[in-house]
């Protein structure tokens, strides 16, 4: 069997010059540029009111009482429990009483929830008008040149996504693109702005986009009637199966130790 | 040094947050460093969540120590990063002005600032808890408990605030609900074995002004006794709980044979309450607790390796306890 061709391209060392550090730079620029621009973007999270803090933390207090029961006897579990879903159910710990029963009004009207909408845009703005601009840019100077060969093999399947901008069926995989490079630094610079930025940069897109993420999970979560938190907690409440964790704790402690 | 600036300035015995703090002028020469000029700055940031821990930290226990005019500097750093208007900015300053403050005049005029800012922003929590640790320490702890309530009945889920009242009513020998705050606790971290043996404590205590009958006293000593069992459960070879298991089950030993007969009738289906351990279990407990007690001393005192963490304090209050048993052994 013949050993399979070695593909060898002569390239201009200019390639490297002018093109692979170039776009490195430019990525590693955008990076810090993103991690100040979202800096600035960035709006301060709005105040709890009194009453809001103490609707979710007496919430939060039933589930606390719910899951951890088994630390308490049971005399002391059953009054605050009768305590507990009683005041639930009274909507004692809404921070609007008023608004009790009321639909929850639409969140497009609401002014709060506007801005949080905002900042979300802000965020993603931040991201994609760079992106787009660089992506532009390396198309149009750069398409279509192969600028580096990789020290180790790869199977095939990596082809889409090293050569992209490059036609070519039969060059061996090796071989990145100018497109493929940009975006291996988009995603693989991440430790760069961590050395450069410290540890909570806001440099990388991914990272941004995982948060915002989570940003957009715990903004859904309040827009749900709080009343109805309430009641559905309140029957939880009510069918706790109660144990004692001290119950028989002696014997537990004598047979482990002795 | 640097682990001991990142731990929780609770944590830090006395003679370490002196070594820490006569180490201050160091460190704050260190820290302060230099930074690049402007464009070049923005590349480089040397700044780490550690920075500020070690600053808060080194504040103090520089506070602690009296070194204020360290703790000022520490304070500028960090309001000048932070903003003035920042929470715990604004609590630390507090703090500093507490710590320097003359005489209960001076006092006074701190606390009526807290009560201004509260005005402005009643969710500033850090400022209300200094509010109700200042009232504690001007001696009027009915105020303080005042103020903590008003806390916890906005933010019920703060086990800080929790066990801070349960201090406070045990000082004013109100057990009862002294024992319901460490319960909250208990709710919001059931795993806090310090609490566990804290509760155990109170319930001990709670049992020299029991009037009532023979039953209530078994019933409340080994609720007592089983508190500190779980927190040796979930810790073990601490000291604390060692000490109020062989405290509790000595006292129950005294106690159990007079309420036998009735051990029935307090064993109650109907609350749930538990029923007393068996004399057997008692006995064998105390045994343990006693052995595991003397143990702790001989190993402790002696500084042996993985023994040596022991409170000077709590290491001689054993002895102390474990000597009281063996004296009439002795004559």
């Amino acid at each position: 069997m013949a050993q399979p061709v070695v593909q060898t391209i002569p390239r201009d060392p200019a390639l490297f010059y002018w093109i692979l550090l170039p776009i490195t730079v430019v990525m590693i620029l955008t990076g810090v540029l993103r991690h100040y621009a979202s800096i600035l973007l960035q709006t301060a999270p709005k105040k709890q009111t009194l009453p809001q803090m103490r609707q979710t933390r007496s919430l939060l207090r039933g589930v606390n009482l719910r899951t951890n029961s088994h630390a308490i006897s049971p005399s002391s579990f059953a009054t605050r429990r009768n305590y507990l879903v009683t005041a639930f159910k009274d909507g004692t710990f809404l921070a609007e009483p008023e608004n009790r029963g009321k639909p929850r009004p639409n969140p497009m009207t609401d002014p709060a929830a506007m801005e949080g909408m905002m900042g979300m845009m802000k965020g993603n703005v931040a991201m994609m008008v760079p992106q787009t601009l660089i992506m532009g840019w390396i198309n149009a100077f750069f398409s279509g040149f192969v600028i580096m060969r990789l020290p180790f093999p790869l199977t095939p399947q990596f082809k889409a996504m090293l050569q992209s901008g490059v036609g070519t069926r039969d060059l061996d995989v090796r071989w990145v693109s100018s497109l493929s490079w940009y975006f291996l630094t988009l995603f693989g610079l991440q430790p760069v702005y961590n050395f450069i930025l410290g540890s909570n940069n806001a440099a990388n897109q991914m990272t941004q986009q995982m948060a915002q993420a989570q940003v957009g999970a715990g903004m859904m979560g309040p827009e749900q009637d709080p009343d109805k938190l309430f009641m559905s907690e309140a029957e939880n409440l009510e069918v706790v199966e109660h144990y004692y964790i001290l119950d028989g704790v002696e014997e537990r402690l004598l047979s482990k130790l002795t | 040094m640097s682990i001991d600036l990142l731990q929780p300035p609770t944590h830090v015995p006395p003679s370490t947050a002196l070594r820490i703090s006569q180490q201050a002028p160091t460190i704050l020469r260190n820290t302060s460093g230099f930074r690049l000029p402007y464009p070049l700055s923005l590349f480089v940031s040397t700044e780490s969540q550690e920075l500020w821990t070690t600053q808060e930290n080194l504040f103090l226990a520089c506070l602690r120590t009296g070194d204020d005019k360290s703790a000022l500097h520490c304070l500028e750093k960090l309001t000048e990063r932070f903003g003035g208007q920042n929470e715990r900015i604004m609590a630390l300053r507090g703090l500093y002005h507490e710590a320097t403050a003359e005489n209960s005049k001076a006092l006074e005029e701190v606390l009526e600032g807290y009560v201004e800012t509260l005005e402005e922003n009643p969710t500033n929590m850090p400022i209300r808890k200094r509010t109700a640790a200042l009232l504690k320490s001007l001696g009027r702890p009915a105020e303080a408990i005042q103020t903590l309530v008003a806390l916890l009945d906005s933010s019920p889920t703060d086990a800080e605030a929790w066990s801070e009242m349960a201090e406070l009513y045990t000082s004013q020998g109100q057990y009862y609900q002294a024992i319901y705050c460490l319960e909250e606790v208990l709710l919001i971290m059931p795993n806090a074995w310090s609490v566990h043996a804290r509760l155990g404590e109170i319930l001990f205590r709670s049992c020299s002004n029991l009037a009532g009958g023979n039953g209530d006293l078994l019933k409340t000593l080994s609720e007592s006794m089983r508190r500190f069992c779980r927190s040796i459960e979930l810790c073990e070879n601490y000291l604390r709980g060692y000490y109020g298991l062989k405290l509790s089950t000595k006292k129950l030993l005294d106690v159990y044979p007079k309420s036998s007969k009735q051990s029935q009738a307090v064993s109650d289906p109907a609350t749930g309450d538990l029923a007393p351990p068996t004399l057997r279990s008692i006995q064998r407990l105390h045994e343990l607790a006693t052995g595991k007690l003397g143990e702790m001393v001989r190993r402790g005192s002696v500084g042996e390796r993985g023994w040596n963490d022991y409170d000077e304090a709590e290491l001689i209050a054993a002895r102390e306890l474990l000597d009281r048993d063996t004296q009439p052994i002795e004559r």
